[in-house]
């Protein structure tokens, strides 16, 4: 039954070692406040948004969506593919009496501890901040669910990349534009209609839209439905690939 | 205690297993020889489920490898070629880990007799990283062990290390025999093979090519061995069956010439070698 707590544990270990290491949590925050004083304070002066929302209220819950994504997706997929092409370590989970499932929900718990602690990170920095944002329920939901959908997301790229180069091709081809496009720093609104079905294919879209609502509407219903719908196809994709584990 | 029936595997175009066949008794160090990429690590990997067959059939302890995995990684031990430690955790956390994924019960006390038993207490709370190859080796033996593994599989487990801790860990292995365990070793070292082993399997290109004691593959091959240089400067090593049939082939040389016994590299050789030779004609 709780097969997958030794996976965990042993991230967890890991991730408190790194933890203790002061540069960890200093680059952990470095990119969202380069973006915040950037786009947040800099440019974002200059933007004005439909009713009257000022442009660091707009931008905050997206950076928290886009480290989120980042840190449970490269978290994952960096160490699972370590873990297995050099290391050897992932080896040890396939020999030992647990069935693929507890594994991977070990590592997306795991991915998942270090997206929420990254978004935590944003979240105290923007407590300092001039801004209208505040957490609501459908924020932490979106927040969970987003943490979920990118460590799953991050077992399927750490089991199918070749090496460790891989992992950077991967996240430069499908994670960098997705940080961009999603509307993490402007409203969907203003992207040109033809490139809107790419758009609403991107998952980190819909969870931007869920998580910067503040009631569940019909826009809010369908965007969780469509991150709903990734979070299983990632997890079964990432289950089935861990089962037909084969060297 | 491991039946191997049939069993093949390919890599691409190169065959890594052909057809092997063999047979480990309950209790005794079975050696498996072989150069490079003679389907060693292979035949680990598939009875350890790392890896798939194409055909054939796996036992261990009657159970089938490949339709009930779990029931056998219950009773298995792998201590794999490379060093697969968590290299930024403690020995303890280690072991803390392997024994939970293992289900080992009185996970806390087992980790301490085994530390214990591998002389491993006062390294308990070191990282991994900070300990030399040699105790790295002893932690992965002693995880291995943790779950008290009816059948270990020891994938090159002294590669890397010095002769001194190599005759270290060949005393652990000769301790876990004690215990009643099988233990399927494979290895590069000749020497080692010979000193741990009950019986030994040589693989050359996925084939078992000889099998037995290593009293008996001296005997089939030959008991003695003549060395010298010939008229070209190259240096030739004989086997014989006999040590008459040794004595004459000596007696043709006026001098610099060796007669000795023959060991398990002298077998080693001559069978792989002349294989070697039959393919490269």
């Amino acid at each position: 039954m709780l097969d997958w707590y030794p996976i965990f544990l042993k991230e967890m270990l890991q991730f408190k070692r790194k933890l203790l290491r002061l540069g960890y949590i200093f680059s952990a925050m470095m990119a969202p406040i380069i973006y915040l004083i950037t786009f947040g304070l800099g440019l974002g002066r200059t933007v004005t948004l439909s009713g009257g929302v000022d442009y660091l209220t707009y931008l905050f819950p997206g950076l928290v969506a886009m480290s989120s994504m980042n840190n449970s997706y490269s978290w994952v997929a960096s160490t699972l593919n370590l873990s297995r092409l050099y290391f050897k370590t992932f080896q040890i989970y396939i020999q030992a009496p647990i069935n693929p499932f507890s594994i991977m929900i070990g590592e997306v718990l795991a991915g998942m501890v270090k997206g929420l602690f990254a978004s935590l990170l944003i979240l105290f920095v923007g407590f300092f901040l001039p801004s209208g944002f505040k957490i609501n329920e459908i924020f932490v939901l979106a927040l969970l669910l987003n943490c979920f959908m990118f460590a799953c997301l991050g077992v399927i790229t750490g089991m199918i990349t070749k090496s460790h180069e891989d992992t950077a091709t991967y996240s430069n081809f499908f994670i960098l534009p997705m940080a961009f496009f999603s509307g993490t720093f402007f409203s969907l609104d203003r992207i040109p209609h033809v490139f809107k079905p790419f758009i609403y294919i991107m998952p980190l879209t819909h969870t931007n839209i869920l998580i910067r609502k503040n009631f569940i509407d019909t826009e809010a219903l369908l965007s969780l439905f469509a991150v709903l719908f990734y979070c299983f196809l990632f997890f079964v994709l990432g289950y089935l690939l861990i089962r037909k584990y084969n060297e | 205690m491991i039946k191997i029936e049939n069993l093949s595997k390919s890599y691409g175009k190169v065959k890594a297993l052909d057809s092997l066949n063999l047979e480990i008794k309950k209790s005794e160090i079975f050696g498996l020889l072989g150069p490079n990429g003679a389907g060693k690590t292979t035949t680990v990997k598939i009875l350890t489920n790392l890896t798939k067959p194409e055909s054939g059939l796996c036992f261990i302890d009657g159970i089938n490898v490949l339709k009930h995995p779990q029931e056998v990684k219950r009773i298995i031990g792998v201590v794999p070629q490379e060093n697969n430690l968590e290299r930024e955790l403690t020995v303890y956390e280690n072991l803390l880990i392997y024994g939970m994924l293992h289900k080992v019960k009185s996970l806390k006390k087992r980790i301490e007799d085994i530390l214990s038993i591998m002389e491993l207490k006062d390294k308990k709370n070191s990282i991994v990283n900070t300990l030399s190859g040699g105790f790295q080796r002893r932690v992965l033996l002693a995880r291995a062990l943790l779950p008290e593994p009816k059948v270990m599989f020891l994938d090159e487990p002294s590669i890397g290390l010095d002769p001194h801790i190599r005759r270290e860990l060949w005393q652990i292995i000769r301790k876990i025999k004690t215990e009643g365990r099988t233990v399927l070793l494979t290895t590069h070292y000749i020497e080692e093979a010979e000193a741990l082993c009950d019986r030994v399997g040589i693989l050359f290109q996925g084939r078992l090519i000889a099998l037995g004691t290593p009293m008996e593959l001296k005997k089939n091959v030959g008991e003695y061995v003549v060395e010298f240089f010939n008229e070209n400067g190259e240096f030739i090593s004989e086997v014989c069956q006999s040590r008459e049939e040794a004595y004459e082939i000596a007696k043709k040389r006026s001098n610099g010439v060796i007669l000795r016994k023959s060991n398990l590299e002298d077998v080693f050789v001559k069978l792989t070698g002349e294989r070697i030779r039959k393919i490269e004609r």
